[in-house]
């Protein structure tokens, strides 16, 4: 709780944040100005083999999250874990380098 | 700029994964002194945040004239407020996420976050230095100094992540040199306008809310 309560507003700051991604996503999405077309790399690749090569490219395995075919939910659930990684892992920065700086009697 | 699997081959891609994986080691021993405040924790929640922006942001492709589309790449942004070792490591976990969704390759792994995170990062960031020491000796106001130089520095950064993804392609014998390089840089010189607008943007709005969540600010010296 007192995590919580020590991080309100960087917690509330988050929870506007996605609220409006999400939102922008979902106006996205319905009213069409996000393109389908292919990105820069994708461009060059179907310009030079076509676009059946590009979709039968080998890989060594199928991505986990490929099944949600959704744009929208793939993005709430892309968000939420972008959100649980990044903070898991600099939170752990944060308390490694912080461990390390005591132990060496600087704070 | 998500490089599939099966495009590079061995060597490029063990290569680029030992650069970048030597790059993140390097970069958590010299990532900023943010870290090891006594209130660091603080930071956290908002890397999380920007974490999602850049994630979403990447989702969102806009159309670029000549049926393709850009989004937004983010490394030199992330490089801006967290510092350029820092954005490796931000820009290498977005892209792990993403590649369970199919965007961009688990085995190109190491190569998708040197093109974004050590090019459009660490390279991006420095541009921006330089960029900024030149407005420097002008009188513009600090917030549009840093605003412009990221404008300028990310645009370059990507035009030139393109370059050398280009040039990986090539190496590996997927598309010849004299077709991979010019093409994607094409490409990029377009979409990269849509990366400086959006970078930029984001730089200057956080600046003049909330100044010290830019956390090179010493570092990039605005005056």
């Amino acid at each position: 709780m007192g995590v919580i309560k020590r991080n309100k507003w960087p917690l509330i700051t988050i929870l506007i944040i996605i609220a409006a991604l999400m939102f922008v996503i979902a106006v996205g999405f319905t009213i069409g100005f996000l393109s389908e077309n292919p990105d820069g790399l994708e461009r060059v690749l179907i310009d030079y083999y076509g676009e059946e090569w590009l979709e039968n490219l080998f890989s060594p395995w199928v991505p986990f999250l490929s099944w949600l075919s959704n744009d929208y939910v793939a993005g709430i659930v892309g968000i939420i874990l972008s959100i649980a990684v990044l903070t898991g892992t600099f939170y752990l920065i944060a308390r490694l380098k912080k461990k390390k700086v005591t132990q060496s009697g600087l704070i | 700029m998500h490089i599939p699997d099966g495009l590079l081959d061995p060597i490029t891609t063990i290569v680029l994964w030992i650069i970048t994986i030597a790059t993140m080691i390097f970069g958590y021993f010299r990532m900023g002194k943010m870290f090891e405040k006594e209130d660091s924790e603080k930071f956290v929640p908002y890397i999380g945040v920007l974490a999602a922006i850049i994630f979403a942001f990447q989702f969102v492709n806009y159309p670029v004239p000549g049926g393709t589309s850009g989004h937004l790449v983010g490394g030199t942004l992330v490089a801006i407020i967290l510092g350029p070792w820092a954005s490796v490591i931000v820009l290498f976990l977005i892209l792990v996420i993403q590649s369970l969704f199919g965007d961009g390759g688990i085995t190109v792994l190491g190569a998708n976050a040197f093109n974004m995170g050590i090019i459009g990062g660490i390279v991006g960031f420095y541009l921006v230095m330089l960029f900024v020491r030149l407005l420097n000796k002008t009188k513009m106001k600090k917030e549009y100094k840093l605003t412009i130089a990221t404008a300028i520095g990310s645009y370059i950064a990507i035009v030139l992540a393109s370059f050398i993804c280009g040039i990986e392609i090539a190496i590996s014998g997927t598309i010849p040199f004299e077709i991979a390089v010019p093409a994607m840089v094409f490409w990029h010189t377009l979409i990269g306008i849509g990366e400086g607008i959006i970078s930029a943007l984001i730089v200057f709005y956080i600046y003049k809310t909330k100044p010290e969540f830019i956390t090179t600010e010493s570092m990039l010296k605005v005056k």
